[in-house]
């Protein structure tokens, strides 16, 4: 469990988070979704006790994360996948991070099974690739077998195999109970991943719901129609036209609808004569959830940009 | 590859078989000890200072035998302790052993490092301490080492101007470790301040070597008088066991005083600093 409660940072005159008030639960996978520069790196590194808060909290199990006798037993973060020495091996970046917290040396070589770097263990981390570098992050938030996991843009760099691998690994973590925050840029890795999801824009709280609660929540549910005869799906589109529904032709064989589901129009066009080869309704993506909510925040950027 | 989902979702702090030990100061101590002989430099610099030492102490031998057989009396330096041959030559090899202590830290702000050591060690000053210690511990071996072994290869070049009386020898030995060790942890402290590993050695080249040099050959008493409150006069004082200004003991403390507000200064830096 992590609770925000008013969480502030500024930097001079600029606020990078803003009076931010959350709680990440358990045996869930929160997804942390916002454009760039919305505050979500810095909100992490505060909850690691890296950045001071301006003000508010950042609490871990109900404690700061200094507070903690072994950081690495209660949480287990990859922040910055370039936080390792180039010089020195994987296993002698995790064996100084066990002894750190007195955690056993066998540890070391279980993550470093788990995550795949076993066989190069030894080699300088500067030499790994941008995929290694990020399992060895991923191998250090789990040497402390934590309850409460951070990823920050855990599947960077990383192959479809190493998607999907960090995707059953977030599964597996809050299925086993634990508290999986999560941030990335990839939508569509979030749907997949994510039971909850906490969008922020210009360090501001903008949602804070379970998944399909912000799918639904989208205006951007249509009905497709698509049929052999431009002239008639022309003649269909300036009826719903004329009821209030908004279409567009995508082409001359397509029609889009919104504000209307299938079976008004499905009626409409058996009463037309009308011949379709299809007619579906389209689920929102995530992506156009999460536009839709970051539209907002994303223009006040850009009218104050205007105003300078 | 598969996933196989770990037990218990509380963390290892319950686990039965990872008993709660370690952490806090004993923790961070092995961790930095363990990085400190995980990167390459530590080594290349210990090397580095044992052929420097080497090298100073043949030459400084070759000096001392030059000066007392030449035609001119005024450098007689008549003989010596093998020990003293050793003191010579820390002028040279301490940047070595400063550039290891200091890159114990710059080097993490350099490769991002601190924001991973911060992680598994929450409260900086523990970080700082534990640094501290390692720099102390690696820098007061080494100096007894090399200049143990140094004073002892130039022994023979010496001949009969050197001469080796164990008690006088092993003050002398002791003294160079002691040294090493403070100057290090000067440089640590100066290293957590400016972070930069360049920066680092400017300031410390300037405060340790150039500043005390310009200042003596100045001429002027005042400046002289200014200089030997600066670390590295003062470190020589108190290894040489002679200086006008004061008795040794105060030389030492002097460097310490400089170690002890570089230190300071360090972790006031680190612990306002975001890392």
């Amino acid at each position: 469990m992590i609770t925000l409660s008013g969480l502030t940072k500024r930097y001079g005159g600029t606020t990078a988070v803003a009076d931010l008030s959350l709680k990440i639960e358990p045996g869930l996978v929160t997804g942390f979704l916002g454009p760039n520069g919305a505050g979500k790196s810095t909100t992490m590194r505060m909850i690691m006790g890296l950045d001071e808060p301006t003000a508010g909290t950042a609490l871990v199990s109900g404690r700061r994360y200094a507070e903690f006798r072994h950081p690495l037993r209660e949480v287990g973060a990859l922040l910055e996948a370039e936080s390792v020495h180039p010089g020195r091996g994987a296993r002698n970046h995790l064996l100084a991070m066990a002894r750190s917290n007195g955690i056993p040396r066998r540890r070391v070589d279980e993550v470093l099974a788990k995550v795949g770097l076993t066989d190069v263990a030894g080699k300088r981390a500067g030499a790994y690739s941008l995929g290694m570098s990020q399992r060895l992050g991923i191998a250090g938030a789990l040497l402390g077998d934590p309850p409460v996991l951070m990823f920050d843009e855990p599947v960077n760099g990383l192959d479809p195999d190493g998607v999907r691998w960090v995707r059953e690994l977030m599964r597996s973590l809050a299925a086993g109970g634990r508290t999986v925050f999560v941030s990335s840029h990839l939508m569509s890795e979030m749907e997949l991943t994510a039971d909850r999801l906490v969008v922020i824009g210009k360090g501001r709280l903008i949602a804070d719901a379970p998944i399909a609660e912000i799918l639904a929540g989208s205006s951007r549910h249509r009905v497709k129609v698509r049929g052999p005869h431009p002239e008639g799906l022309r003649q269909l589109a300036g009826h719903l036209t004329r009821q209030g529904v908004t279409a567009e032709m995508v082409s001359p064989r397509e029609l889009l609808l919104s504000g209307t589901t299938v079976e008004p129009v499905g009626e409409l066009a058996h009463r037309l004569g009308l011949l379709l080869h299809e007619l579906s309704p389209q689920e929102a993506t995530l992506e156009q959830a999460y536009m839709e909510l970051t539209a907002g925040s994303v223009e006040f950027a850009a009218s104050q940009e205007e105003t300078r | 590859m598969t996933v196989t989902t770990e037990g218990r979702p509380r963390g290892a702090a319950t686990d039965a078989a990872g008993a709660a030990s370690g952490g806090r100061l004993p923790g961070a101590v092995a961790a930095e000890w363990t990085k400190a002989w995980t990167v390459r430099s530590t080594w290349w610099n210990l090397l580095g200072a044992a052929v420097l030492m080497g090298l100073a102490c043949l030459q400084l031998a070759i000096f001392t035998v030059n000066a007392n057989e030449n035609d001119d009396p005024a450098d007689d330096k008549g003989v010596v302790g093998a020990g003293t041959i050793a003191i010579g030559a820390v002028d040279l090899v301490q940047f070595v052993l400063i550039g290891l202590a200091m890159l114990l830290i710059t080097s993490e702000y350099s490769t991002g490092t601190i924001r991973a050591t911060l992680q598994w060690i929450p409260r900086r000053g523990e970080v700082l301490a534990a640094k501290t210690l390692v720099v102390a511990v690696i820098g007061g071996l080494a100096g007894i080492v090399l200049a143990a072994a140094g004073s002892l290869a130039a022994l023979p070049l010496l001949g009969h101007w050197g001469e080796f009386e164990f008690p006088a020898w092993l003050g002398d030995v002791l003294a160079v470790g002691v040294y090493m060790s403070v100057i290090g942890v000067f440089s640590l402290g100066v290293g957590a301040l400016l972070r930069s590993a360049v920066g680092t050695l400017i300031v410390i080249f300037l405060i340790v070597l150039v500043v005390p040099a310009s200042l003596q050959a100045s001429g002027i008493t005042a400046m002289e008088r200014v200089a030997d409150f600066l670390p590295a006069v003062a470190g020589a004082a108190f290894m040489r066991g002679e200086s006008d200004a004061y008795p040794p003991v105060l030389g030492l403390l002097i460097l310490a005083a400089w170690a002890a507000a570089a230190l300071a200064a360090g972790h006031v830096a680190l612990n306002r600093r975001d890392a």
